[in-house]
């Protein structure tokens, strides 16, 4: 097989893109959410602030081999979904690495990071590690349901598990993207985006503002910056599947920040109006709305 | 005439039977069933018998030559001799038998005997 | 050739001979005993000769000078010349059992005893009907002499009940032979036939009571309780006789009957005969005394020859080969057993746990219990493969039905009873063991096996006992004396050389299963060297589940294929049981597989139409209304095997109890069996519908719904193996939708997911029972932080969970690409949603194992745990190499199946150019993904490896902790219950209704079964009431049809 070289500076030129407008747009939206609740907020370089701070923490320790891997997995995890998908429609530049798979080796590549980051917080023998892994895997059977009906109601309307194929169908004027084709399954899968997004009210996983919980319990100093990364990316990337799928796509950098802005907003907007769920709420909520709407996509479609 | 008698056998048969399942006493239960024994020779007697024959004895009287004309059929008298020494083989056992089961337990009662079950 | 005459002329004289001798001279008396009965068997065993080998004809012996019917006759053929050898062998086997008693008790027993075996010939031998009531009597007054043999007093009351039953038999036949006597004017049992055309009318009262009589003599249903307390109270060996001896006597007196009163006859025949097999069987669930246990598998037996003597009329020139095979196998085996029994000191069924210290002993039990299951390669496997043939044939269904359910009734119970041997306590009393009373026991185990050969040749197809895979199996018997290691050398070589020699000989999809059966075996069986010692028996039965296995993709028609899955359950059944605790779920395996099994009878039986030879590819010419029919039975029985949901009850038990190597071959390797049956059937019968449902739909529910099940109840199970045992239901139910799919793709993913589950759960059980063997036990929760401590088994087990959920870069992650490309083309969407739905619960549960194990906290017990043993690590690490290749390759394995599934559904392919794998809507790089993947993973390792570089290894209990300082690794180890919020959420769905239903249905029948067996309430008063009731009922039911 030939192998185009370049292909490695284009992806790295993405991902510096990505990771970039990852920090902006974190900080952004937690902004936002902070005005909502009347607080001032962090400044929008905070993430930038607090990578440099974690990279620069002189204490490091290890629990072992796979405590050491979890964020490599995590954040290996984050870049091969970014890279596995063209992040710009019909440009060579930013196809990346598609061509090693479509759609379902995307969306099968998210659980990458999340399992190889769920056993480095195991190794670490922190229980409120494993509880927030016991949280999250549980959440996320119901929550993923929903978009893998969507994802698959989507391929059959359009016969095709490419994503590149599934964005050229949507082109053409506002009326093609997905979300008016088959607006069923996007709704669907929008449901599914809040679950995924750990903002409230599904977010019991990682309890920010709390206790310290969820996986990154015991990382810090440059593992955590590795994970910050990931958390700038992997957000993005996953938007980008969404905005591929159901929203038309994008065909340069503007149409591509704007619409992931958006997306992401959607999580924002609802996690401000919503309290959190317990685990067990947010399981029912999401098989009682949201699948049966992917169910109706599918049948539909 | 052969009527009655076989009557009278399958009477002696349903005495016999009914005698066997309602007296609870072994030495009754066998006197029962040599009752219906003996039914069951008449009945067999009967089907065989002939009005107007003689005995199936061959002697001046009843020549072989004349004896398919004049005597009864003798087959069947022939099985009740054999069912008549099977059955004081059978009743003589059941005696023994019942004479044990006193010797171990002091009663006759059939009843009584009922330690293997189910 | 010496007169058959003389087989009742050397007893009577015997008899008559001993009554000369003095009291004290009991070694001439016994001398004299035994020497006639080896006459009396010579005589038989002669004529046998002559008749079988030489083809000679049947000859009539006269008596008293005179022809029949004027004078008695007696007839000697083939079946009275096997039947005197069945009835002169066990009593001569018996005497040499009873030596002590009758030495003991002296000449007049040994006189009874030659008249009891006399008057029995005598009832085969003779062609009078009066005749046949003296010999009747001559048999009774005999049982009721030798019954006294016991040293139980209670044979006393037994031996008088049964007096009590046989005057009324004796009333009833006598007016039945003088009624008849009267209707045809002969005796002559050919005379009546010829004669009558009244008595063959079926309404004919006075054959009826003659019939009943002889029928009644068989201890029919529920006119039996004499005879089960007879069983329970007499001497083993006399029991021996009774149920053997008596039981092929009276069978054959009814034979003969049924030829003077003609196929009017046969269905009443027919109707006493299956009640009283079902009945009996049913009845013998709650028994807990051996003897009589027994005594009603004795009574059933007998109950399904008198079935099988009324299907004559269909059963045509097999006759004799169907009914002497089940009576054969009945009779050899229920003699063996009762002479064991006298080996066993306690009565209760767990006693015979005290087999235990004679390996030797216990092979005879199975050999018994597999003969009387009809288990192959003994005759009444072959009796009842071409039993139910005909019956279906015929469209005797409901016959056949009730047939099977009683065999697995009984199949139960025997195999309960095994299980007891096996794991129950051994008691205190060891098993006492004398020369002739061994001899006995191995003369029967060795006739089973003869008649096993004999069967094997007459029945038309091939002889199991010539097949290679079997004699291989079977070779390891003789070979239970070397150490384990030579033993397991000599397995994997024979597999391989068996791949080697036979691998042209398959088409890509069998050569598939032929990998993982012949080469995956042996790689299993690596870990097998670890077990030091003889282990006895694990070689035989393993042995017997792979040729089962190999014979299996190596047939072409039914017969073979129903052979080899009986062999192939049966080893494995014995296998699951070695377990520490597998008693209970080994009973459950052999009963669902026992049931599953003759589903596949059924199946095929209804396929073949009566036809003899049945070609699997014939399934495929089926047609409407059959078609439905057969493939659903098909499917079902082949579903007991993938453990399809509710049919999986089994499954969890018998796979996570076995022992360490035993898991991954009967998880790994025997589960694809199952799928197999099915790639058979949907290649041949495709598409079927019945009252307008789409079968493979319902399959495809299925599928999913064991999917979703499965790993619901993975998640929340506490014992590794168990765990992997539930996630192996829900792999099963991916590939049986993937085959029920009925597209190219589908059947892809199906045979995707028979290599990976193959590969991976091998490694995964491995792996989790290496840890068990270290740790001392199998509950997670009990482990923990085991990763420093056993590195490669975490390897493995991290491999392995990685490719049974699917993650790219490895191959798990290709079956489900197959998966969404295959559904695309479905038209069925609903079971997709539940299988979406199971697809991300396996993180669940593989998250679980690997983190209670090997993450977390490290307990205070285990921190000088070393590496598993060597050799369970070995194969492990070629399971983790053989995935990467897998991985990154695919198309070695599923190129050619590719190719070869275009027969079927030309539509559809694969596109395989480079290393790209494309389909109709998507693409796929296996070989890109795992560059991709690694160099990204490459990179960012190296650095954080760069910016961590001073990374330091701190104790297990340095870490953030709000407030205190944690030093207990149980109370810090978040393990049990691990998913708690789950359970709150969706536990309802794991409620054990299946188990519950299975359960309820079991305890239903045992209730039953307790409740009615108080009919036989010990008082001989009601078993003669039983007894009369009986006929009236009968005849009011018979008149009234």
């Amino acid at each position: 097989m030939e192998f185009d070289w370049m292909k490695i500076p284009y992806a790295l030129l993405t991902l510096f893109i990505v990771v970039n407008y990852g920090f902006l747009l974190n900080a952004l939206i937690q902004k936002i959410a902070a005005r909502v609740g009347r607080r001032h907020g962090i400044p929008i370089w905070q993430n930038y602030v607090d990578i440099l701070k974690n990279y620069g923490l002189r204490s490091s320790i290890t629990h072992g081999a796979m405590f050491y891997l979890g964020p490599v997995f995590r954040l290996s995890g984050g870049v091969g979904l970014l890279l596995f998908v063209p992040a710009i429609y019909g440009s060579y530049m930013f196809s990346n690495l598609s061509f090693a798979g479509d759609l379902i080796l995307a969306l099968y590549f998210i659980f990458f990071g999340t399992l190889g980051m769920a056993l480095g917080a195991g190794e670490s023998g922190h229980p409120y590690a494993a509880i927030g892994v016991s949280r999250g895997l549980s959440q996320v059977t119901t929550s993923e349901l929903p978009l893998a009906l969507a994802v698959f109601s989507v391929a059959l309307q359009y016969q095709t598990l490419s994503v590149t194929e599934i964005v050229a169908a949507q082109q053409g004027g506002i009326l093609n993207w997905t979300l008016f084709t088959n607006p069923v399954a996007v709704a669907a899968a929008m449901l599914s985006f809040l679950g995924s997004m750990m903002r409230p009210p599904f977010d019991v996983v990682l309890a920010p503002q709390e206790i310290p919980i969820g996986p990154p319990t015991e990382y810090h100093s440059s593992y955590l910056a590795l994970m910050q990364t990931n958390r700038a990316l992997f957000p993005v990337a996953k938007i980008v599947i969404y905005m591929n799928l159901f929203f038309g796509g994008a065909s340069d950098w503007p149409t591509f920040f704007l619409k992931v802005f958006l997306i992401y907003l959607w999580s924002a907007f609802v996690g401000v109006v919503f309290p959190r769920f317990r685990v067990e709420q947010s399981i029912r909520w999401f098989l009682i709305w949201a699948v049966p709407l992917g169910i109706l996509s599918i049948i539909l479609v | 005439m052969i009527y009655i008698a076989m009557a009278t056998g399958f009477l002696l048969i349903l005495i016999g039977f009914y005698g066997a399942l309602t007296n609870r006493n072994l030495l009754r239960m066998i006197v029962a069933f040599s009752i219906a024994d003996t039914g069951v020779n008449l009945v067999i007697i009967s089907v065989g018998y002939l009005p107007g024959r003689t005995a199936p004895i061959l002697d001046t009287t009843v020549t072989a030559a004349a004896a398919a004309t004049r005597i009864i059929d003798p087959v069947p008298q022939a099985l009740v001799l054999t069912a008549i020494v099977i059955g004081v083989g059978i009743t003589a056992l059941m005696l023994a038998y019942a004479l044990k089961l006193y010797e171990k337990k002091r009663t006759l009662d059939i009843a009584k005997f009922t330690e293997l079950k189910w | 050739m010496v007169s058959a005459i003389y087989i009742l002329i050397a007893a009577l004289g015997a008899a008559f001979f001993l009554g000369f001798l003095k009291d004290g001279m009991r070694a001439t008396a016994f001398a004299v005993t035994l020497a006639a009965l080896v006459f009396m068997n010579f005589v038989s065993a002669g004529w046998l000769w002559s008749f079988a080998v030489d083809a000679a004809a049947p000859v009539e012996i006269l008596t008293a000078g005179f022809s029949p019917p004027f004078a008695i006759n007696l007839r000697m053929g083939l079946t009275e010349a096997s039947l005197t050898l069945l009835v002169s062998l066990s009593g001569l086997l018996s005497a040499l059992y009873l030596k002590d008693v009758l030495l003991a008790l002296g000449r007049r027993s040994m006189a009874v005893l030659l008249i009891a075996v006399m008057a029995l010939c005598g009832i085969i031998l003779t062609r009078d009907t009066f005749n046949l009531f003296v010999f009747f009597e001559l048999a009774s007054i005999a049982t009721a002499g030798l019954v006294l043999l016991s040293e139980d007093e209670r044979a006393l009351s037994a031996g008088f009940k049964y007096m009590i039953v046989a005057q009324a038999i004796s009333v009833f036949l006598l007016i039945g032979i003088i009624f008849s006597y009267h209707a045809t004017g002969t005796l002559n049992i050919d005379g009546m036939a010829d004669a009558s055309t009244e008595l063959k009318t079926g309404a004919s009262i006075a054959f009826f009571l003659m019939f009943i009589a002889v029928v009644a003599e068989l201890k029919p249903f529920p006119a039996n309780g004499w005879a089960l307390d007879i069983y329970e109270s007499a001497h083993p060996a006399f029991s021996a006789i009774f149920s053997a001896a008596s039981g092929a006597a009276f069978l054959y007196a009814a034979d003969k009957l049924l030829h003077i009163g003609g196929a009017a006859w046969f269905p009443l025949a027919t109707g006493i005969g299956i009640i009283t097999f079902v009945a009996a069987n049913l009845l013998a669930l709650p028994q807990s005394n051996d003897r009589r246990l027994l005594g009603y598998s004795s009574i059933a037996q007998t109950g399904l020859v008198l079935a099988v003597l009324g299907q004559q009329d269909i059963l045509g020139d097999r006759y004799l080969f169907v009914a002497g095979g089940l009576l054969l196998a009945h009779s050899i085996a229920k003699a063996g057993l009762y002479w064991l029994s006298g080996l066993i000191a306690g009565r209760a069924l767990p006693d015979w746990a005290a087999l235990r210290s004679r390996p030797l002993l216990i092979f005879a039990f199975i050999v018994f219990i597999a003969m009387l299951s009809g288990l192959p390669p003994f005759p009444g496997f072959y009796a009842k493969w071409e039993l139910a043939r005909l019956l279906a044939g015929d469209g005797r269904i409901a016959l056949l039905a009730l047939i099977l359910f009683g065999a697995l009734l009984e199949a139960g119970y025997l195999f309960r009873w095994f299980g007891y041997i096996l794991k129950r306590e051994q008691p205190a009393q060891p098993v006492v063991c004398t020369p002739h009373k061994l001899a006995p026991v191995i003369a029967a185990v060795a006739a089973g096996w003869a008649l096993g050969y004999l069967w094997g040749d007459l029945s038309g197809h091939a002889n199991l006992l010539l097949t290679v895979p079997l004699l291989f199996a079977l070779s390891f018997l003789l070979l239970e004396w070397l150490p384990a290691w030579i033993k397991n050398t000599l397995a994997i070589a024979g597999m391989l050389a068996f791949f080697v020699l036979t691998y042209a000989e398959y088409d890509p999809l069998r050569l598939i299963f032929a990998v993982i059966i012949l080469i995956g075996g042996p790689v299993i069986f690596l870990a097998s060297y670890h077990e030091h010692g003889r282990r006895l028996g694990f070689y035989p039965a393993a042995m017997l589940m792979f040729a089962g296995l190999a014979l299996l993709i190596r047939t072409g028609d039914s017969f073979g294929f129903f052979a080899a899955w009986e062999l192939l359950t049966v080893g494995s059944y014995f296998l699951i049981l070695r377990g520490k605790h597998s008693e209970p779920h080994a009973l459950s395996y052999i009963v669902f597989s026992l049931g599953g099994a003759f589903l596949i009878l059924a199946g095929f039986a209804l396929a073949a139409q009566g036809a003899a030879q049945y070609d699997l590819a014939s399934l495929g010419l089926l047609t409407q209304p059959l078609a439905p029919w057969v493939f659903m039975l098909l499917a079902i029985g082949f579903m007991t095997k993938t453990a399809a949901i509710g049919l999986h009850i089994w499954l969890p038990g018998a796979h996570g109890e076995a022992e360490t190597d035993v898991s991954p071959m009967v998880s790994g390797i025997l589960l694809k069996a199952g799928l197999f049956g099915l790639f058979v059937l949907l290649m041949s019968m495709g598409k079927q519908q019945l009252y307008g449902i789409e079968l493979t739909h319902v399959l495809l529910w299925i599928g999913a719904l064991s999917a979703l099940l499965g790993n619901l109840m993975a998640i929340f199970e506490e014992d590794a193996k168990r765990l992997l045992a539930y996630s192996s239901i829900g792999q099963m139910g991916y590939a049986v939708f993937g085959l029920a799919l009925m597209n190219h793709l589908g059947w892809l993913m199906a045979l995707m997911f028979v290599i990976n589950h193959y590969i991976y759960k091998s490694m995964l059980f491995l792996s989790a029972g290496g840890v068990a063997k270290r740790t001392g036990t199998r509950d997670m929760y009990r482990m923990g932080g085991l990763i420093t401590l056993m590195p490669l088994s975490f390897i493995a087990t991290l491999i392995g969970i990685i490719a049974v959920s699917g993650v790219p870069p490895l191959s798990g992650f290709g079956g489900r690409w197959i998966f969404y490309n295959a559904i695309l083309t479905s038209d069925a969407r609903l079971p997709m949603v539940v299988l979406f739905f199971a697809g991300p619960i396996a993180f669940l549960y593989l998250f679980r194992l690997i983190h209670t194990v090997f993450l977390g906290q490290l307990k205070d017990e285990h921190r000088k745990l070393k590496e598993a043993p060597f050799w369970i690590i070995l194969p492990q690490m070629i399971f983790v190499v053989l995935l990467l290749v897998f991985a990154v390759v695919p198309g070695l394995a599923l190129r050619r199946v590719d190719i070869y599934l275009n027969q079927f559904f030309p539509e559809g392919g694969l596109n395989w150019a480079g290393t790209t794998i494309s389909s109709n809507y998507g693409y796929w790089n296996p070989v890109a993904i795992m560059i991709a993947v690694a160099v990204i993973f490459g990179s960012l390792f190296a650095w954080l490896l760069f910016v961590n570089r001073k990374a330091q290894k701190v104790k297990q209990f340095n870490i953030v902790f709000a407030g205190e300082r944690p030093y207990r690794p149980e109370t810090t180890h978040f393990a049990w219950n691990f998913f708690a919020p789950y359970r709150k959420a969706l536990g309802f769905m794991v409620q054990p209704f299946v188990t519950r239903f299975w359960e309820g249905l079991t305890n239903l029948l045992h209730v039953a079964a307790d409740l009615s067996r108080r009919l036989y309430n010990g008082n001989g008063q009601s078993y003669a009431f039983h007894f009369i009731a009986f006929v009236v009922v009968v005849h009011f039911l018979w008149t009234g049809v």
